[in-house]
């Protein structure tokens, strides 16, 4: 009896092992596919290239720019995306769908189509400073930010913890500050790290408009010293890692907190949570 | 449809503020009490409609201060519209809401001092229990250590001073509703709103929690509107009921008068179990029915035509065994100190009615019963298609 039930768990295990095995040689694979060309790279660039960044001519006038940059367009971006978001959520259920398809024009759009109407119709004062190139930032930003507020406010029951501030004397700028975004922490981390990692790798735009943003120095930069360039590059990309960590971390805590699993999408619907 | 006019003659008995607010301050041992107590509220023809939908036509009603006053109906009637109007998170196309005697109707939820439970939990996620509690504390700037001393008596008084630094997820159901209560109470509100708290809940954290809402309410004098679509929760804890139905309010009276005394056929059927035996006018004060004649109740003017049904409680009716019967005990459900039996009339209709158990016990299923009426006047409604 003993043996034929151990038999049955050896048959039992035997897809369980082989799935788990699968799931190693994807994993595998997938981290190749990302890592050797890093590798690579660094390799490539070798040790002194990274040293050598910061005396490049153009390197801090290029990135401080850009992060410039990232700042308005992220405080831009969450100003216009969060309120309007929630309102849509709150008074204007019905024009979800319509605003997520504006969202996406942006994607469809040329660059060069979008620089050309910015132009048109920014005023003039604006036109000769880099603050336009953030405009324009704003609009690209819109369909990840956008995307990653919805999600985060779908995962709450809006309407109603809305309507318990008010009942308690919150006004909508103290239910926004104290009750709506401590609770929405996830989703605008999400927009902001996506925001900020576009407006940092974003060249089309910025070269259209003639600003030496970091992507630009790096691209301008590759034709006299390809190593520094290629630092430049892992330099970004590991920035970028380090914010999305950040991000997973504090995401984390709250969701100890709020018993709340977080994502950097936080994509899924949590309406019948309870 | 007959709206009656709140009188102020059913208003609750004997629950002088005064009374109650010292309740608080030495029965429970605890130093909150509800500073404003109760407030005195007048819904003036309230109107609201959705489009093409009217979901408020005219209401009108009064509450007393310190009265737990219940808005039954079934879904669509427009309780919740009522609520969400009297609350400010909504505002009506016409009509008024008055706060001891002040139009509130224009005042933004914000600033109408009003205590809201919802339906669905509605803590806020990133707050511990205590900070929920104290939250309309906080927007009220009262200092820090009061606000945690009251939000902390509070919690005491809803059962839940352990739970105070959990998060809303490690509390159940039950617990998250009574939190909810708590906060809401903790800014002593002028009227206390509850959007069918318990609706989400099973029923034995239902029952419990029915009690201690009462219990609370009662100590505390606040003026309470309650709605629900569950008849026996408004039956249980009202002062008053009211029964809406399609935007307007069909009757307001105390549970015992509406359950005794319907003043229209849809109140009868609405609250508790309600036999329609088929019967035929003869004149506009009386019917003939189970073969005898009764006289009617109110008006029956709006009924057009002879054939009407007349409306009769289970235990309304007299039920006698005896061999040519004008019924046949079709089954018998033992209900404790009442069994219901369901018995079968001719024309194919089956009636229920209640009798003390131990008589019941007599009555098996098979057996020929003469039912009849006693002579007291009878509600009449026109005859169901």
């Amino acid at each position: 009896m003993a043996a034929v039930s151990g038999q049955a768990r050896r048959r039992r295990s035997l897809p369980v092992l082989r799935r788990g095995l699968w799931r190693w040689v994807i994993l595998i694979l997938a981290a190749m596919y990302f890592l050797l060309p890093l590798y690579a790279a660094a390799r490539f660039a070798g040790i002194k290239a990274y040293g050598a960044l910061i005396s490049q001519s153009g390197f801090t006038t290029a990135l401080w720019l850009s992060v410039r940059l990232a700042v308005i367009t992220t405080a831009i971006t969450l100003a216009l995306m969060l309120p309007t978001a929630v309102y849509v959520h709150l008074k204007l259920p019905g024009l979800r769908r319509v605003l997520e398809s504006l969202t996406i024009l942006p994607i469809v759009i040329p660059p060069v189509v979008l620089i050309t109407g910015v132009l048109q119709v920014a005023p003039g004062p604006l036109k000769s400073t880099p603050y336009l190139l953030g405009l324009e930032y704003v609009v690209l930003a819109m369909p990840f930010a956008y995307r990653a507020i919805d999600a985060g406010l779908r995962a709450l029951d809006l309407k109603t913890i809305v309507e318990a501030s008010n009942s308690l004397g919150a006004s909508w700028s103290r239910t926004l500050m104290q009750v709506i975004m401590p609770n929405l922490t996830t989703g605008l981390l999400a927009a902001t790290v996506l925001t900020v990692a576009m407006v940092l790798g974003e060249y089309t735009m910025a070269s259209l408009d003639l600003y030496t943003t970091f992507p630009v120095w790096l691209v301008t930069n590759d034709q006299s010293s390809a190593t520094v360039t290629v630092a430049g590059s892992i330099f970004s990309l590991f920035v970028t890692w380090l914010v999305l960590l950040l991000i997973t971390v504090v995401g984390t805590r709250r969701g100890r907190r709020t018993g709340r699993p977080v994502s950097l999408f936080t994509a899924a619907r949590q309406d019948n949570r309870d | 449809m007959e709206t009656t006019p709140e009188t102020g003659s059913a208003l609750s008995a004997g629950n002088g503020s005064a009374g109650r607010s010292a309740a608080v301050a030495s029965g429970a041992g605890i130093a909150f009490a509800t500073g404003s107590g109760g407030a005195s509220v007048a819904l003036n023809g309230l109107t609201r409609r959705f489009g093409t939908v009217k979901a408020l036509d005219g209401l009108t009603m009064n509450m007393a201060p310190g009265e737990l006053v219940a808005l039954l109906g079934p879904s669509g009637c427009g309780k919740t519209t009522a609520l969400r109007l009297v609350a400010g998170f909504d505002f009506p196309d016409a009509g008024s809401v008055l706060v001891n005697g002040t139009d509130i109707s224009s005042i933004p939820a914000a600033k109408r001092d009003m205590g809201m439970v919802f339906q669905s939990y509605s803590l806020f996620p990133n707050m511990t229990a205590l900070d929920n509690v104290g939250f309309g504390l906080r927007m009220r700037k009262t200092p820090a250590a009061e606000r945690r001393r009251k939000s902390a008596e509070l919690l005491d008084m809803v059962g839940l001073g352990a739970q105070a630094g959990q998060y809303p997820h490690q509390l159940s159901g039950g617990q998250q509703q009574r939190v909810a209560l708590a906060r809401a109470l903790a800014i002593e509100p002028r009227v206390l709103l509850l959007d069918e708290p318990l609706s989400a809940l099973d029923a034995k954290v239902r029952l419990q929690l029915r009690e201690q809402i009462r219990t609370l309410q009662q100590r505390l004098g606040t003026t309470t509107l309650f709605v629900t679509h569950d008849q026996e929760e408004a039956l249980s804890m009202a002062d008053r009921v009211g029964v809406m139905r399609a935007g307007q309010l069909e009757q307001i009276d105390a549970p015992d008068e509406l359950y005794a005394r319907p003043a229209t056929p849809f109140v009868a059927e609405f609250v508790g179990v309600m036999n329609r035996i088929p019967g035929e006018l003869r004149d506009k004060d009386s019917v003939r029915v189970l073969d005898m004649m009764v006289p009617v109740k109110g008006s029956s003017a709006a009924i057009s035509g002879s054939r009407v049904d007349v409306l009769v409680r289970p235990e309304g009716l007299i039920v006698d065994v005896t061999e040519h019967g004008n019924g046949i005990v079709i089954t018998r459900t033992f209900l404790g100190s009442v069994t219901r039996l369901s018995v079968l009339l001719s024309g194919d209709v089956t009636i229920q009615v209640d009798k003390p158990s131990t008589i019941a016990a007599a009555i098996p299923p098979g057996m020929s019963v003469s039912v009849s009426l006693p002579s007291e006047p009878v509600l009449i409604a026109p005859r169901a298609a």
